[in-house]
C-alpha cells in the first residue's frame, strides 16, 4: 500500500494545483460575481504559497519507492520555486477587472473566470508535472496537460475571429506535435520495454538499458529521440516548429500571450533536458549527430526568430512572439553546451545553471513588456464602450507611440524589460547572457558565441525599435485619441509590471541578489540520472 | 579618499535620481549643481594624487588603493574595484569639466522634458566616469554600454529632424562592436578566473604563476590575436575608424548641441582609451613586445584613409556641425596612428590627443550651437559675415578653429606633431603613414579656414524672415539695426567657452607637466623602462614573482614592491621631471624607446 504522506511529499505541488483548480472550476458556476471575484485570489494565494514553502528547497531528491513516477531532484525542485513565482506575475497580469483595462473581454468577472483561472493553474500543473516526471507517460501527460488548457485559454481569452483562430490553428499543431511525439516514446518503450526514465536504485529502466549498451543508440531508438526533439521543440517553438508563434500570440489576449511564452516554452526546454540525460547518461554520451542537430536547433531558432521579429511590420505582440522564438534559441544554446562539455563536468553545470538563470531572467522581464502593452491605454479600448472590439491591448507601434510623455513610469518600465530582453547591463538579462556564453566559452564553442552575440545585436534592433516607439516617435493619431481618454489601470497588472521591472533591474544591480540566484541555480543544476551501480549523486532516499 | 572615486559616481547617480523627479525650471541648476560638484570631487582626487608619481608602484592603475569592495559575483569573478592613474585621471578631468559646460550650454535649447533631459546627463557622466575609473574588466563593459542608454535618448528625443535614425544607427553601431568586445573579455575572465584590468595585462603576457593559483599561461598568439581583434571590434566603431565610421556624422548632426559635444568630447574616447587600456596591453603586447606589427600596420592604414577621406569629406559639407564631424573622424584617425605606432610619444601624443580633440571640438559644436540657436540653420551657404554681427562669437570661433587645425600655440599642435613624429619614428609604422597622415594636416586647415571664412567673413547672410532671394539684401539693408538680430554671445555663453579657450592655451604652451605624468603609464604599456627605474626592475621576468601576488598588489609603500621587484632604487618620489618638448633626457628616451638604455637624470 502507497505510504501516503511520502507520496505528497514529493507532488504536493501538482497536488495542490490541481486540487485548487477543482475548486476554482466549481466556483465558477457560482451565480453570484461577489463569490467568483475570490477566484484569482485564490489562485494567486495558491501560488503564493507554493512558492514560499518550496523557498527553502528540500535538496536532494524526493521519489517515493511505491511511486517510481514521479521523483523531484534539486532542478526540478528549483524550477517549481521559480515557475510558481513567475506564474504570480501572469495570475496578475490576467486579473479580471473592466474589460476596457485588461485587454481581455473574457476576463470581465463574467462566467468564463473560474474555467480561465482553473485552466491556468491546471496548466501549471502539467509544468511541475513535467519537471518531476519519471517515466515516459507521466512526462507525457504533463506536456499535454501543460499545452490542453491554453489551447482553449487562446480562444476563450478574446471574443474575437483572430482568436478563435489562434486557438483551432495552435490546437491542430499542438496535437500533430503531440501525435510525434507519442510515436516517438512508443519507440523508446517498444525498444527497451521499460517506461521508468530513472530508476531507483534497481536497473529498470530505460536510462540503465540504454547505459547498458554504453550509450549506443540503436536506429530505433534514434529515430525516437528525434521525434521526441522534434514534439519538445514544438513546445518551445523552436525553428523550424515555430509557424504558429506569430499567429497564435496575436490572436491571445495579452496575458494569454505572455502566459504562452513561459510555461509551454518551459515544459518543452525541460523535457529536452530530461530525455537527453536519459539518452546519454548524466554525462551526455551522445552520438555527434545529436549534437550538431542540437547545435543548428539552437542557432537556427534564434537568428530565425531574430530576424523574423525585426522584420515585423507594426504589430508589437508578434514582435514579441518572435522574441520568444529567439529566446528559447538562446536557451538551446545553454542546452548545446551542455551536451559539448563532455569531458568537463564543472562546465556542465554552469551550462545548466545558465539555462535556470536564463528561464529566471526571461521569465521576469518578459511578463513586465507585455504587462505595458496591457497598460497602455489605446484608441480600441478607450472606444469599446460596451461592445467587445478585442483589440483592446496595445498591440501595434502606432498605439504606443510617444506614449512614454504620458506614462512616464510605463515608459520606463517597457525601457528597462527591453533593455533586459537586449542584454544590455544593470539589468537581468546581461548577467543571463554572461551565463549562458561564459561555459560555452569554456567548453570552446567560440562559434557559437560569436552567434550569440551577433544575435544580440539583431534583437537590439527590434527592442530598440519598441523604445524609440515609446519615447522618440511623435504621438500618433491612434495614441493621441487614446492619451485623452481616461481609463482606470487595474492595479494587479501594475504591481505585476512593478514587480517585473524591479526584478529585472534589482538582480542585474544588486550583484549580491544575482550571485544567490546564480548559486541556487549552480547548486539545483544537476542531472538525476541514476545508472545502475553508478550513482550519478547520493540519493535522499525517502523510508 | 578611499571613497572618493565612489564618490565620483554615487553623486551624479544621487543627482540624476533625484534630478528626474524635478520641476524643469530647478532641474537644470540642480543639474548644473551636481556635476559641478561632480567637478569638484575630480579636482580633490586630481589634486591629492601624486601626479609625478604615476606608475610608481603598478602602472596600471595603481590610485586610490582599494581592495576589493565585497560586492561583485564571485561565480564569475566579477568585481566592484575602482583606481585610476594619471591616463584615466586626464580624461575624468575632462568629462567632468566638458558635462557642467555642456549642461550650461542646454540652458536655453532644451526646454521640451527637460527634467528628463538633464536626468540622462548626468546619467551619461556617470557611465563616462565609471569607464575611467573602472579596475575590473567587466565594470568597465557594464559601464561602457551604459553610455549607450543615455545618449541613445538624447539623440533620439532632443536632437534634429533625424533624430530617431541617428540615434538608432548610434545603438545599434557600437552595440553590434561591444558584444564582441563582451565575448572577448568573458573569453579572458574564465581563462584567467579574474576580470582585475592589472592582472589580465600581465597575466596575457607571462601567464599567471601566482603561487596558489590555477596556473594558467600566457595567451598564445592565436588567442592574443582574437582577443585583440574582440576588443577591437567594439572600440573601433567607438572611435570611430574608417570603415565604421558612418554612425559618426549622423548622430554629431543630429544630436542636440550638449549631446554633440559629450558625444565628440568624451564618447569618442572610450574607444581610444579602450584600446590603449586594453585591446593594446592585453591584445597587442605579449612579454617580448609588439606581437602583430602588421595589425599595428593594418590599423594604421585604417587610420590614414579617415584622416585623409574624413577630411576631403569634410572639406565638401554644407552642415557646419557635420563638417566638424568629419573633422572628428579625421582627427580621431591621429589619435589612433598614435596609439599604434606603439612608441612612447605616440601613445604620449595620442593621450594628449584624446584631451585636445575632446576641448577644441568640444568647443566647436558649442559655438555652432551658439550660432544655431540663433539662426536656426547650420548651413554654410546660409550663413556668411557672422563676424559682423558676433565678433566675441567669431573670436572664439577663430580661436578653436586654430585649435583644431593645429596652430603653433594652441594644444591641438602639440598632440598632432607628437603623434605623427611618433608615427614617423615607429617601427611598426615607418615615414609613409607619418607623411601621409600629415597630407591630414593640410587637409584640416583647408576645410577649417573654408568653413570659418565662408561663415565669418564675407558679406553679412543670415537667414532672414523673407524667401532666400531678399535675404542677403535684407539683412544687409537692415543690419544691426534688424529687429530680429539676436545679438552677440550673453555671459552665460562665454563663461562655457572661456574656460576652453584657456585650456587651449595651457595645454598649448604647457603641456609638458601633463606629457611627462602620462609617461610612466605609457611605458609600461610598451615594456619600457619607467622613469628612474633600472630596466631589469621593470620588465618582470616571465618566472619572477608578479608584484600583483594578491595581498601585494597596489601596496602603497613603494618600498615594498621595490623589494619585490629585487631593486632598492626602483625609484625616486618627489622629483617632477619637466622637460621641454624637444630637450631633455626624458624625452630622449621616448624618441628612441627601445634601443635606449635610461641615462641618469
Amino acid at each position: 500500500m502507497p505510504s501516503i504522506p511520502d507520496f505528497i511529499t514529493t507532488i504536493w505541488p501538482e497536488l495542490t494545483l490541481i486540487a485548487v483548480a477543482c475548486i476554482l472550476f466549481l466556483l465558477g458556476i457560482a451565480r453570484s460575481p461577489a463569490v467568483r471575484k475570490f477566484i484569482p485570489i485564490i489562485a494567486l494565494l495558491t501560488l503564493a504559497a507554493i512558492f514560499f514553502c518550496s523557498l527553502q528547497g528540500t535538496g536532494g531528491i524526493l521519489f517515493s519507492r511505491q511511486f517510481p513516477s514521479i521523483r523531484s531532484a534539486d532542478m526540478a525542485q528549483f524550477l517549481k520555486m521559480i515557475s510558481s513565482g513567475i506564474t504570480i506575475l501572469f495570475v496578475l497580469l490576467a486579473w479580471p477587472s473592466n474589460k476596457e483595462a485588461t485587454g481581455n473581454a473574457a476576463l470581465e468577472v463574467g462566467m468564463e473566470t473560474g474555467e480561465f483561472f482553473a485552466l491556468m493553474l491546471l496548466s501549471i500543473a502539467g509544468l511541475f508535472l513535467v519537471f518531476s516526471a519519471n517515466d515516459i507517460i507521466l512526462l507525457f501527460l504533463g506536456i499535454e496537460l501543460a499545452s490542453i488548457p491554453t489551447y482553449i485559454m487562446v480562444s476563450v481569452s478574446r471574443p474575437l475571429p483572430q482568436s478563435q483562430e489562434a486557438g483551432v490553428k495552435y490546437f491542430f499543431l499542438g496535437a500533430m506535435s503531440a501525435a510525434i511525439m507519442l510515436f516517438g516514446f512508443s519507440y523508446l518503450y517498444g525498444t527497451t520495454g521499460m517506461i521508468l526514465l530513472n530508476s531507483n536504485g534497481d536497473g529498470a529502466s530505460i536510462a540503465d538499458i540504454i547505459a547498458r549498451s554504453e550509450w549506443h543508440l540503436t536506429g530505433w531508438q534514434t529515430m525516437s529521440l528525434v521525434m521526441l526533439l522534434c514534439g519538445f521543440a514544438f513546445k518551445m517553438a523552436a525553428v523550424p516548429l515555430h509557424f504558429y508563434v506569430a499567429d497564435v500570440y496575436q490572436g491571445a489576449a495579452t496575458p494569454v500571450t505572455a502566459f504562452l511564452s513561459y510555461v509551454p516554452k518551459a515544459s518543452g526546454l525541460v523535457a529536452i533536458i530530461k530525455i537527453l540525460s536519459v539518452f546519454g547518461g548524466p554525462e551526455f554520451i551522445l552520438a555527434p549527430q545529436i549534437l550538431h542537430l542540437l547545435y543548428a536547433l539552437a542557432v537556427l531558432t534564434m537568428t530565425v526568430g531574430n530576424v523574423l521579429a525585426t522584420v515585423q511590420p507594426h504589430n508589437i505582440k508578434r514582435v514579441l512572439a518572435y522574441s520568444s522564438v529567439a529566446h528559447s534559441g538562446y536557451l538551446l544554446t545553454g542546452v548545446t553546451t551542455a551536451l559539448y562539455c563532455q569531458n568537463l563536468p564543472g562546465t556542465r553545470t554552469m551550462a545548466l545553471a545558465g539555462i535556470l538563470f536564463y528561464l529566471v531572467a526571461y521569465g521576469i522581464m518578459n511578463a513586465g513588456a507585455f504587462g505595458v502593452l496591457q497598460l497602455l491605454p489605446t484608441k480600441a479600448r478607450s472606444s469599446a464602450a460596451g461592445t467587445p472590439t478585442g483589440g483592446d491591448s496595445a498591440e501595434t507601434f502606432d498605439d504606443i507611440a510617444g506614449q512614454a510623455k504620458h506614462h512616464p513610469v510605463l515608459g520606463l518600465a517597457m525601457a528597462t524589460c527591453c533593455f533586459s530582453l537586449i542584454g544590455l547591463p544593470l539589468t537581468v538579462g546581461f548577467f543571463g547572457k554572461v551565463f549562458l556564453i561564459k561555459p560555452a566559452l569554456d567548453a570552446h564553442l567560440y562559434g557559437l558565441v560569436v552567434l550569440i552575440m551577433i544575435n544580440a545585436a539583431i534583437s537590439a534592433a527590434y527592442y530598440l525599435r519598441i523604445v524609440a516607439a515609446m519615447y522618440l516617435r511623435p504621438e500618433s493619431q491612434a495614441s493621441t485619441e487614446a492619451a485623452t481618454m481616461s481609463f482606470a489601470q487595474p492595479k494587479p497588472i501594475m504591481v505585476a509590471v512593478a514587480l517585473s521591472a524591479i526584478g529585472t533591474l534589482a538582480l542585474g544591480i544588486i550583484l549580491p541578489v544575482t550571485t544567490i540566484v546564480a548559486g541556487e541555480a549552480a547548486a539545483a543544476a544537476k542531472i538525476d540520472i541514476q545508472i545502475h551501480g553508478i550513482p550519478a549523486q547520493t540519493a535522499m532516499a525517502n523510508p | 579618499m578611499d571613497y572618493l572615486l565612489v564618490l565620483l559616481l554615487l553623486v551624479p547617480t544621487a543627482g540624476a535620481i533625484v534630478g528626474a523627479f524635478l520641476p524643469g525650471k530647478i532641474a537644470r541648476t540642480w543639474a548644473l549643481l551636481v556635476s559641478l560638484g561632480t567637478l569638484a570631487i575630480a579636482l580633490i582626487g586630481a589634486l591629492t594624487m601624486e601626479w609625478h608619481l604615476p606608475g610608481t608602484v603598478n602602472p596600471q592603475l595603481p590610485f586610490p588603493e582599494r581592495p576589493e569592495w565585497g560586492i561583485g559575483v564571485p561565480s564569475i569573478g566579477f568585481t566592484f574595484s575602482l583606481g585610476v592613474d594619471t591616463i584615466s585621471m586626464a580624461l575624468v578631468l575632462l568629462t567632468v569639466g566638458l558635462t557642467p559646460l555642456a549642461i550650461l550650454a542646454s540652458f536655453e535649447s532644451i526646454k521640451d522634458r527637460a527634467k528628463e533631459y538633464y536626468a540622462w546627463m548626468l546619467a551619461l557622466l556617470v557611465a563616462m566616469l565609471g569607464v575611467f575609473v573602472s579596475r575590473d574588466l567587466l565594470l568597465f563593459y557594464v559601464f561602457f554600454e551604459l553610455t549607450l542608454i543615455p545618449m541613445f535618448f538624447i539623440i533620439g528625443i532632443w536632437g534634429g529632424p533625424e533624430r530617431r535614425f541617428a540615434a538608432g544607427k548610434f545603438f545599434l553601431f557600437t552595440f553590434t562592436g561591444s558584444v564582441f568586445t563582451l565575448a572577448g573579455a568573458l573569453y579572458l575572465g574564465l581563462h584567467y578566473n579574474t576580470f582585475d584590468i592589472a592582472s589580465l595585462v600581465h597575466y596575457a603576457q607571462y601567464g599567471d604563476n601566482t603561487p596558489g593559483h590555477f596556473i594558467a599561461a600566457a595567451l598564445t598568439s592565436t588567442q592574443r590575436f582574437w582577443i585583440f581583434m574582440a576588443f577591437l571590434a567594439g572600440f573601433s566603431v567607438k572611435v570611430p575608424l574608417f570603415p565604421v565610421h558612418t554612425w559618426l556624422p549622423l548622430a554629431h548632426t543630429e544630436a542636440p548641441t550638449a549631446g554633440s559635444v559629450i558625444l565628440a568630447g568624451v564618447l569618442l574616447k572610450l574607444g581610444t582609451y579602450g584600446l590603449l587600456r586594453l585591446a593594446i596591453p592585453i591584445g597587442m603586447m605579449d612579454a617580448n613586445g609588439v606581437a602583430f606589427p602588421a595589425m599595428c600596420r593594418f590599423i594604421g592604414a585604417l587610420c590614414v584613409i579617415g584622416v585623409i577621406y574624413g577630411a576631403l569629406v569634410a572639406w565638401v559639407q554644407q552642415d557646419i556641425k557635420k563638417l566638424v564631424a568629419y573633422s572628428s573622424v579625421s582627427h580621431l584617425g591621429f589619435c589612433v596612428l598614435g596609439l599604434v605606432a606603439m612608441n612612447a610619444i605616440g601613445m604620449q601624443g595620442s593621450v594628449l590627443y584624446m584631451i585636445n580633440h575632446g576641448i577644441s571640438t568640444g568647443a566647436l559644436f558649442l559655438v555652432i550651437g551658439t550660432i544655431y540657436d540663433r539662426y536656426h540653420t547650420r548651413d554654410i551657404n546660409k550663413l556668411s559675415g557672422l563676424s559682423k554681427r558676433m565678433p566675441i562669437m567669431a573670436f572664439f570661433f577663430v580661436f578653436f578653429t586654430m585649435s583644431s587645425i593645429g596652430l603653433p600655440g594652441t594644444n591641438g599642435f602639440v598632440s598632432e606633431f607628437l603623434t605623427i613624429l611618433g608615427a614617423f619614428t615607429s617601427k611598426t609604422l615607418g615615414i609613409r603613414f607619418g607623411v601621409l597622415a600629415a597630407t591630414g594636416i593640410v587637409l584640416g586647415a583647408v576645410y577649417m579656414l573654408h568653413m570659418a571664412a565662408r561663415v565669418l567673413f564675407g558679406p553679412l547672410k543670415v537667414p532672414g524672415h523673407e524667401d532666400d532671394s531678399h535675404t542677403q539684401h535684407s539683412a544687409l539693408a537692415t543690419g544691426h539695426s534688424s529687429h530680429d538680430d539676436p545679438g552677440d554671445l550673453t555671459i552665460r555663453e562665454i563663461s562655457f567657452l572661456a574656460p576652453l579657450a584657456i585650456a587651449v592655451i595651457v595645454l598649448g604652451v604647457l603641456p609638458t607637466p601633463f606629457l611627462d605624468s602620462i609617461l610612466d603609464p605609457v611605458n609600461s604599456i610598451l615594456h619600457q623602462p619607467l622613469r628612474g627605474a633600472p630596466v631589469a626592475a621593470t620588465v618582470p621576468p616571465p618566472s619572477s614573482k608578479s608584484p600583483l601576488t594578491p595581498g601585494l598588489r597596489y601596496s602603497e609603500d613603494p618600498d615594498s614592491i621595490a623589494q619585490q621587484s629585487g631593486s632598492s632604487e626602483y625609484l625616486r618620489p618627489g622629483v617632477i621631471v619637466v622637460n621641454p618638448l624637444l630637450n631633455g633626457t626624458a624625452q630622449g628616451r621616448a624618441l628612441s624607446p627601445i634601443a635606449s638604455t635610461p641615462t641618469s637624470d
